[in-house]
Formats: structure tokens, sequence, C-alpha cells
């Protein structure tokens, strides 16, 4: 029987063979992506599946009489009565008149200009009353329509009437 | 002279993840960044979308909305119905949220009223909640309208 002395370098081999790495062979070190790939595609599926594109709301504020019947408005201040008709079975056959005033503004926007002008005359500004009177059968989006236009006047003092 | 065979040689096939993980972590931080989580409460209809809208984007609290959704004719030539509901609650006849109002104002004086209603809808149709939200002594209210489309 031959013995050998066993060298330094037998002892390494020895210590590889005991952690492995040298019964599995030498593999380099590498990142396992594949869990954090499945999260990331599961979150995307998620936000693109649960992401509706839609235009942002606002709110336009009022207030309503504390009391039913009490009139909303002062008697001695004048205010502008915004009358909105509906003539026609369609949505689009409205059309807007003005109490006391003989110019009527068929669109919104002569509604809004309208109304900016009032406000340079004697006895009415930015805080005089504007009335939205709306007849029952008109569509609501010429309402708020009508309540944007006064909005945009710059009227402060905005209110639903009949 | 000696002819030497050529020789090959063996490259790994692999698969460059990179770029996709790239482009994925970009769609996501797109989508994380431009999602509002829709609230329950705001039920799905076709809001009023007045031209150069001045409506107005901002935080009420202490609010209640309430819904006036457009239900669409059954039969041709039909008038479209009114479905009213509080909140994402399924719809109820006024009386009911006219109670439910005049609780929640005796819980909270400070109670404000949204009224999210479809433009479809007849001006009587919304001034009928109008008129529970006065009987209820609230005075400040809120109408919903899409805002202009520059100030999103």
């Amino acid at each position: 029987m031959q013995y050998r002395l066993r060298t330094r370098r037998d002892a390494y081999r020895g210590a590889q063979w005991k952690r492995g790495s040298l019964r599995q062979g030498r593999r380099p070190l590498t990142l396992n992506l594949a869990p954090m790939i499945d999260v990331t595609f599961l979150l995307l599926i998620f936000f693109s599946v649960t992401t509706t594109f839609k235009r942002a709301e606002g709110f336009f504020s009022a207030k309503l009489p504390q009391d039913a019947g009490r009139p909303t408005v002062a008697l001695p201040i004048t205010p502008v009565i915004v009358r909105v008709q509906q003539y026609g079975p369609n949505p689009g056959d409205y059309r807007l008149r003005l109490d006391n005033f003989l110019n009527a503004p068929a669109t919104f926007d002569e509604l809004s200009e309208f109304l900016a002008n009032v406000q340079n005359n004697p006895g009415f500004d930015a805080d005089t009353p504007v009335v939205i009177a709306a007849e029952p059968d008109v569509a609501w989006d010429h309402v708020v329509g009508c309540w944007n236009a006064a909005v945009r006047a710059g009227c402060k003092n905005i209110s639903f009437g009949r | 002279m000696i002819m030497r065979a050529p020789r090959y040689q063996h490259h790994d096939i692999a698969f460059n993840m990179a770029p996709l993980i790239d482009v994925v972590f970009l769609l996501i931080i797109f989508f994380t960044l431009v999602s509002t989580f829709a609230s329950a409460e705001n039920i799905r209809m076709t809001l009023p979308t007045p031209d150069k809208s001045k409506a107005q984007a901002i935080k009420i609290v202490d609010r209640v909305v309430i819904n006036c959704q457009y239900a669409a004719p059954v039969t041709t030539g039909g008038t479209g119905r009114v479905l009213y509901s509080v909140g994402p609650n399924p719809p109820e006849d006024l009386d009911s949220i006219a109670q439910k109002l005049a609780a929640a104002r005796q819980g909270n004086p400070k109670l404000k009223v949204i009224i999210r209603a479809d433009k479809r809808l007849r001006y009587e149709q919304v001034r009928a909640v109008m008129a529970i939200v006065a009987d209820a002594n609230i005075q400040n209210l809120s109408l919903v309208a899409h805002v202009a489309a520059g100030e999103e």
C-alpha cells in the first residue's frame, strides 16, 4: 500500500469538497431576477387594468335659502334674472332671456359678456344678484352652462329662482 | 503547411432582460404618477361640461354626495328616468334621502351637500333634490361639472 503525504493543496481541495463548491462546480454568483419581474409585471397589470383616464371634476358653490318661501334677494336691489326656456322637444332647443333687458344673448358666451358689461352700469356691480330661472324641462347641462357663464362674468351672488 | 480547422467559439445564448425591465419600470412609474383612485361615491355618469368651465377642483370635507343618475328610457320615444342615491349606496326615493339628510344635518351643522347630476336630466329632476336639501336646512350646496380641459 502506497501512501502519499498530505500536502497543503490536498487540504485546500478537501475544504472545497466540504463546502460543496467542488462538488457542484464553480458557478458565478448571480441575482435571481425572476421574482422581481413577477411582481413588477403584476403591478403593471394591476395599474393598466384599474386605470381609467377621465376629466377632473370641479364644483360650483351655491347657497340655498334657509327657509323655503322667503325671498333670497333683498328687494331694493334689482337682480338680473336670466331665464332659460325650452321651446322644442330636443335638449338643444333652448333660449336665453333677461328680465328688464332688451338684449337676449343667444349663447352662454354672449350671456357671459353681457353679464360682465352689466356690471359697468350704475347700480350694478359684481355683487348684484344674478338669478337663474330655468323652466322645468330645460336640460341640466344648460342650467350649469348658465351658472358657469355668470361665474365667468365675475358675478359673486348667483342663485336659482323661479 | 499545416491546415488548421476553424475554431468555433461557443457562447451561451442569453436573453438580455435589462431593456425590458427598464420599460416596465417606466410604465409603472407613469401609472403611479397619473393614477388617482376614483372615489366610490362618485358614480360614473355624464356630467355637464360647460364651455370654458370655471368649476373649481377643490376638496370639500364634511360632505354628502347625492348622485342623480340618468336612466335611459326603456321604450322608444319614452322619457328618461332619474335615479337618486346617496354616495355609493343603491338608488332610493327622495323621501328616504331627505330623512338621511335631516339626520346627518343634526349630527353636523356644517354639513355640505354636493349634487352630482347627469347633464341629460331635466332641471326639475335636479331641483327636487335642491328642495329637500333646503328643507333639511342645509345652505351649503355645490354643483358638480367638469373642469376646463387645461386645468385638470
